[in-house]
């Protein structure tokens, strides 16, 4: 079987700044896959040199098999792409949009009805269609794009941050429908996304990307367990003392105690067991409990872990970047 | 071949669309040429200063005056390619099965046809207060044409300009310092021969001057012995504007 994407030694260099850095990544066909990082990892970078948008400064990437760079042609065939930044006409009606694309992408004139108003009905569209795309919302927006992007039965989907800033419900919905898509007609699903939880939930393969280095790739499941240990958190009164923390860390099953102001974080193998010995140790020690929490582990943990940090520091958040996020939440 | 012509089609569908849905942009950019039109032709034309050969002047400007309006129409049309830059538009488009000059000519000839609108606009308008066309439905049909055309060519040139400056606001302002000058540096007010030498050269090389020899001579004055030097022109200019512009359209995305 072929490989939906199959990358080795990518780089990316924007003048002195590294985009991507030696990327090797294989993924196989019928897959959702997930690429998690925090703004400014890389994502779109990588997305963007996989639907041909510009070429890697180094090493060479394939989708379906086809060269992103000397085949790039007969690659654009086969994808779809939908940008995190808005990719529809407002001007005019949701159905003029499809009927566009849909004759920019050349889909035979006898079933181009049919393909308009099937993608429009699986987006839940149809009421709509004739309204113009600026009185949409931005949930119906990116439901639009995805029909834009569906209508034209790609092998392979690319999508670029497809929920930023839209409600929980819609983020749902569309994930179910792109899942369901997935299952039925076997279309390859690849996307970034900083929402953990969509990549814990929808994703078959998550890969992590920071600092434009990917850093590791494995299923949800498979993340989570390598974390290992359940995370208990502990809001305290006050700051406790080097004593107290180390009597914590002697406890039965602790593995690890972590302090930062008046929250100690405690890894340990069975979190339900020990929650009563470890507030007993802290008042003993004289130090009382604000809050307590456990709880297994979680991709957030996994992406703490190979990740390092939730918010990359380092790599330059454009402005435009953060203005365009912001329209798309304003247009909720 | 077949696919260019569906995607420069799709193009020109999508801006007929627009312009269904929305006129208020070329009623309003016609006003200015109504204005010169109805207050600076007839003040200037008063005073008998410039040559028309015998043709009121108000009719002598008004085909300079209606490629003037369309090629602003042309220029300005760079900010969609902005709009579409900062929305995912162009990114969309570019990872599509579309060749890069298939867009760029598309997109260009859309923008023609917006003037082509603008035209329609104006030269009823014109016909109306007192500017009299030659009576050749022909000529009429040829000169739209050409504004078509050219118009085309103007909008790749916005292209350009735009995948260089990329932004909304330097593009603004450099908009306005293209047309004035080809406006002003070419035969629309004044014949070529009262200008001075330097002027006369610049106009030599100004698409704009073609344009408006073409269309006087097919709306006006019947003139039509430099028509094919004009088309020819405007023809050149267009190729090599739709070269340069696609060559540089990927940059914009950049």
């Amino acid at each position: 079987m072929e490989a939906a994407v199959s990358i080795r030694r990518l780089s990316k260099k924007y003048g002195d700044f590294l985009a991507l850095d030696n990327i090797n990544l294989g993924v196989e066909e019928g897959k959702l896959f997930a690429i998690l990082g925090p703004n400014g990892a890389g994502k779109t970078t990588l997305l963007r040199i996989l639907t041909t948008q510009f070429e890697p400064t180094a090493g060479e990437a394939f989708v379906l098999g086809k060269n992103v760079v000397s085949q790039s042609e007969e690659l654009r065939k086969l994808i779809s792409y939908v940008p995190q930044e808005m990719s529809v006409w407002t001007d005019i009606s949701g159905y003029e949009n499809l009927l566009i694309y849909s004759k920019i992408y050349g889909l035979p004139a006898a079933t181009r009805k049919d393909s308009i108003k099937d993608s429009m009905e699986l987006m839940d569209l149809s009421d709509v269609a004739n309204n113009l795309v600026s009185t949409y919302s931005g949930g119906m927006i990116r439901k639009l794009e995805l029909a834009c992007a569906v209508m034209i039965k790609p092998k392979i989907l690319f999508l670029d941050e497809p929920t930023i800033g839209l409600d929980p419900a819609t983020r749902k919905t569309i994930w179910e429908k792109l899942k369901a898509l997935n299952r039925e007609s076997g279309m390859d699903v690849f996307f970034s996304t900083h929402y953990m939880d969509e990549a814990d939930n929808y994703a078959d393969e998550i890969g992590i990307i920071n600092h434009g280095k990917l850093i590791k790739v494995a299923s949800p499941y498979e993340l989570k367990r390598s974390v290992g240990y359940d995370r208990i958190e502990i809001e305290t009164d006050s700051e406790p003392s080097k004593h107290a923390l180390a009597d914590l860390k002697r406890l039965n099953g602790v593995k690890k105690v972590e302090l930062e102001g008046n929250e100690v974080t405690i890894s340990a193998k069975d979190s339900a067991a020990l929650l009563d010995v470890i507030i007993e140790c802290l008042l003993a020690n004289k130090v009382h409990v604000r809050k307590i929490s456990a709880r297994q582990p979680t991709i957030d943990d996994v992406f703490l872990k190979y990740a390092g940090a939730k918010e990359s520091k380092k790599a330059p958040v454009q402005l435009a970047d953060v203005k365009k996020f912001r329209d798309r939440i304003r247009r909720g | 071949m077949r696919e260019y012509i569906r995607i420069m089609l799709s193009m020109i569908e999508l801006e007929i669309r627009r312009i269904m849905h929305d006129r208020t942009e070329l009623y309003l950019r016609a006003v200015q040429p109504m204005l010169w039109l109805v207050i600076f032709g007839p003040v200037m034309g008063s005073l008998k200063v410039i040559p028309t050969g015998g043709v009121p002047y108000t009719d002598y400007i008004m085909p300079g005056v209606l490629v003037q309006s369309t090629t602003t129409v042309a220029i300005f049309f760079g900010l969609v390619m902005i709009w579409e830059r900062e929305s995912g538009i162009l990114k969309k488009l570019v990872s599509s099965p579309s060749p890069g000059f298939a867009i760029v000519v598309g997109r260009s000839m859309a923008a023609g046809t917006r003037a082509l609108f603008q035209a329609l606009l104006i030269i009823p308008f014109a016909v109306l207060i007192g500017v009299r066309l030659l009576p050749n439905f022909l000529y009429i049909i040829l000169a739209l044409v050409i504004v078509f055309v050219a118009s085309s060519g103007f909008a790749a040139l916005s292209i350009l300009i735009a995948s260089i400056l990329k932004t909304r606001e330097r593009f603004m302002g450099l908009g306005q310092v293209i047309i004035l000058p080809m406006f002003f540096g070419s035969n629309a007010l004044y014949p070529l021969k009262s200008m001075p030498p330097l002027l006369q050269l610049f106009a030599s090389i100004n698409p704009m001057t073609y344009m408006v020899d073409a269309t006087r001579g097919l709306l006006i004055t019947g003139d039509t012995s430099q028509l094919a030097l004009d088309i020819v022109a405007i023809l050149i200019f267009d190729a090599l504007l739709f070269l340069l512009a696609s060559w540089s359209f990927k940059r914009i995305i950049e």
